[in-house]
Formats: structure tokens, sequence, C-alpha cells
């Protein structure tokens, strides 16, 4: 078996390499030929002697590429639409009245999965606009849903200014609680590395939270709650643990609690 | 045939109370998620998908093989357990004691299908130079294959794992022959099963 499993990934490998390989010739390619075009327009232009607005631009501008194949410029993009969780227990019930048990539980998924969607958003809304002064950005606001089990209901929520930012992320039903629990559980765990210390426990707001600190990703301070909910602030170009401590108590982490069920 | 008797009255009991069950959680879901509770609307879905999975537990274990060949299934054994939150329901049944035994495993929502089904697209992976793993069909359905021997007492031992969608299905054998471990796969309702747990 660990040798089939090996075989596996580098035959992966291999695969990914070449697909991979593969593309970028391709984009060096096509790069090379629109370099190639705007020097001919460029060329064409000084010999006409007009000038050309697009001289330099993308040749995605005009609509399409340098193999005359249209470009997407724009869309709709999709629309958000939620499971409607009442039509779905109706379809769930019918389904288990006539013993069509694997329709009847997809349709209890897709119903669980609208419940978590709002009360995602519900969390979301109730975080600050903003945070030491870092303005949020919505664009990058993020409700998930993958169901009950591994990650479950995910939360984030980006703040940021220049180069500074900070980034919540809360994640609900997870798998992954029981990593931060075991460094909880042991009270006398520390770690300390050359008379500096990069991970340590603290409290928030009566909370029991782990600070670590990396010098190439910044401060991240994870705090569980309750059952099976956990809190991860991650802080890039925070001067200090305090500073990065300041923004944390910012955030109503009793609130959250309760919104998600948490004892 | 008493036995098979009062074994069905006790599924036929088991499946009333977890669909009642289910009915009743159902409604918890319904006021709950109506009042604006949706914590507990979620919860209740939970306990929803439990029921069922049980219920196709259940079934499943009905429509397997009371035999493999001359192994009888010990149904003191069966098993189904529901919704881990990491996969779906489990259902287990063995057959045979002593030397000669075999295991049946149906797992649904299976983590371990990727990774079977990645052996299975990749000839050169799916089939080992010296035999010891390779890819057969059972009832048209691609599976694997995987054998082993005991060094000690020379005995050949088979795994057979047949991914159906999200569900696996793996047959262990102890000191068996491939035609064995092959026709005890070609016992079972495979596309009935893979309709139960879709």
């Amino acid at each position: 078996m660990k040798r089939t499993f090996m075989l596996m990934t580098l035959g992966l490998m291999g695969f990914a390499t070449s697909t991979f390989g593969q593309g970028l010739v391709g984009k060096l390619k096509q790069k090379a030929e629109q370099a190639a075009e705007r020097a001919l327009e460029k060329k064409a232009d000084e010999q006409i002697g007009g000038g050309n607005a697009n001289q330099g631009g993308d040749s995605n501008t005009s609509g399409s590429n340098s193999s005359g194949r249209p470009v997407n410029k724009g869309g709709a993009g999709l629309i958000t639409t939620p499971p409607d969780v009442k039509q779905n227990l109706t379809d769930a019930d019918a389904a288990f009245k006539s013993a069509n048990y694997g329709e009847a539980r997809y349709a209890v998924q897709q119903a669980m999965l609208g419940v978590e969607l709002e009360i995602g958003n519900k969390v979301l809304a109730s975080l600050p606009e903003s945070v030491s002064g870092l303005p949020k950005d919505a664009s990058q606001d993020q409700v998930t849903s993958t169901g009950w089990g591994w990650a479950g209901l995910t939360i984030q929520r980006v703040y940021y200014n220049n180069d500074k930012e900070i980034k919540i992320t809360i994640g609900n039903n997870s798998v992954w609680m029981s990593a931060v629990n075991m460094y909880l559980a042991n009270g006398g765990y520390a770690q300390q590395t050359g008379g500096e210390q990069n991970w340590k426990q603290i409290k928030v707001k009566g909370h029991r939270a782990v600070i670590e600190y990396d010098d190439s990703s910044g401060y991240k301070l994870s705090l569980p709650l309750g059952q099976s909910s956990i809190i991860v602030w991650e802080g890039i170009n925070f001067a200090n643990e305090q500073e990065m401590l300041a923004a944390v108590n910012t955030f109503d982490i009793d609130g959250i609690k309760k919104m998600l069920g948490e004892q | 045939m008493k036995y098979i008797l009062t074994a069905a009255a006790v599924f036929c009991a088991v499946g009333l109370v977890h669909a009642q069950d289910f009915q009743a959680n159902l409604s918890t879901a319904r006021s709950a998620y109506g009042s604006g509770n949706l914590e507990e609307a979620r919860f209740a879905m939970q306990q929803m998908l439990n029921d069922i999975d049980v219920l196709v537990g259940k079934e499943l274990l009905k429509s397997l093989p009371a035999k493999f060949d001359a192994l009888s299934a010990n149904t003191a054994n069966d098993n189904v357990t529901a919704n881990t939150g990491l996969a779906g329901v489990l259902v287990h049944r063995d057959y045979g004691s002593g030397d000669k035994t075999a295991s049946l495993e149906i797992m649904s929502n299976s983590p371990l299908i990727a990774s079977i089904n990645a052996i299975l697209s990749i000839p050169f992976i799916g089939n080992s130079g010296d035999g010891s793993q390779k890819v057969i069909k059972v009832q048209g359905y691609k599976s694997v294959l995987q054998r082993t021997q005991d060094s000690e007492n020379n005995k050949t031992s088979y795994t057979l794992q047949i991914p159906l969608n999200s569900t696996l299905i793996t047959i262990n054998g102890d000191d068996c022959s491939e035609a064995d471990i092959t026709r005890w796969a070609n016992s079972l309702p495979l596309s009935q099963i893979a309709k139960m747990v879709q």
C-alpha cells in the first residue's frame, strides 16, 4: 500500500508538472505574440504619422486576443440562491415517506446548508465595521458551509489599510477544533527557543486562547469557543503583541458564541 | 426460522422508532426555524440525518447475503454506525469463524473514495507488477483487489474495494482465493446498494 501510494504520488506529480509545463509554454508564446504585434503596430503608426490610443495596452482591450478568439470582458456572475429551507424540509418529508432515503438525505443537507448560511450571515453582520482604524473590505466578506463534519461553517472578514491587515475567520462544527483544544488541555505546555517565545497561551475576555508569531506571517490568535467553534485572527504588520490584542478585544466574543449556539 | 422471524420483527420495530424520531425532529426543525432559532433548527436537522442514516443502514443489512459460500453471517456482530460527522453511515457484517473468516463494510461518504478512484483511473498504479494489486470488474464496477501473504503460515488473504459514487464497499477475506472473494462480491446487490446510499 505504501509503494502504491508513493507510485501514485509520483505519477500525479509527473502529470501535474507536464500539464503545468505545457500551460506555461503556451502563455509565454501568447505573450511573445502580443509583444510582437504591439511592436508592429507602433512601427506602422510611425510610418502613417498618427497615434494609437491603444499603444502599449493589452490587446485584450480590443475584445479579442492575438488569435482572434473572443475574450470575456465581463458578466453579471452568478445569482446567489441560498437553499429554501422550508421547501427542502417539505421535500425531505415527502421523500422519507416514500422511502426514498437518498433524496430525503439530500433535501435535509440542503436545508442545513440554508440554515448555516443564514447563521453565518447573521454573525457577519454583527462584526465591527472597522478595527483599530482599519476599515473592512466588504468584497472579501465570506460565508461558506460544507455541511456537517469536516470544515462545517466558516465566516471570514478582512480589515486592511495600506500594508496593515487583520483577518478574522470563525469556524463552526469544525473538525480542526480538536488540534487547538489539545494544546489548551495541557495547561503546562509552553514553548521557548533561544529566549524568544513564538507560541503561548493567553486569555482574551476570559476565554483561553493561543497566540503565535512568525516573522513571515505576523501574529495569529486562535480562540476555541464552546464545543465545536473556533475564532482565528491573523494580523499582518502589527507592531507588537499589545496592538494585536487591542484589535482582537474589539470583537464581541460572547455575542458570537451565543449566535453560534455554543455554551 | 423462528430466529429469522424474530430478527425481522426487531428490525421492523427499530425502523419504526427511527421513522417516528425523524418526524419528531422534522417538527422541531420546522418550529425552531419558524421562530428564528437557527441553531436549534440546525441541531434538529443533524438528528434527522442520523435517523435517515440508521434506517438506510438497516435496509442495507437486510439486503446483504446470509452466507458467503460455507461462511455464515454472524448477525450478532451486525453493526450500523450513523453520521459520525466525517462519513455517513457505516455498516459492518462478518462471516465465518476460526481461520476462515470474511468481513464486509459499507461506508457512505467515505473519505477514501478519492484515493481509490485515483488508483482506478491510472492503470499502471492500479495494477502492480507482482500481481499483489490489480483492478478488476465486479458487476461492471471497477474495483481494486489486493492480495497479502502471511509469511508464517503461508495463508493468502484478499481485500476488495468497490467504490460506488461516494460509497465504498470493502470485503476482506482471510485464507481464501481470488475466485472466492470475487464470487462473494458478485453475490452482493451492488446496483441496489448504490441506489440506497446515493
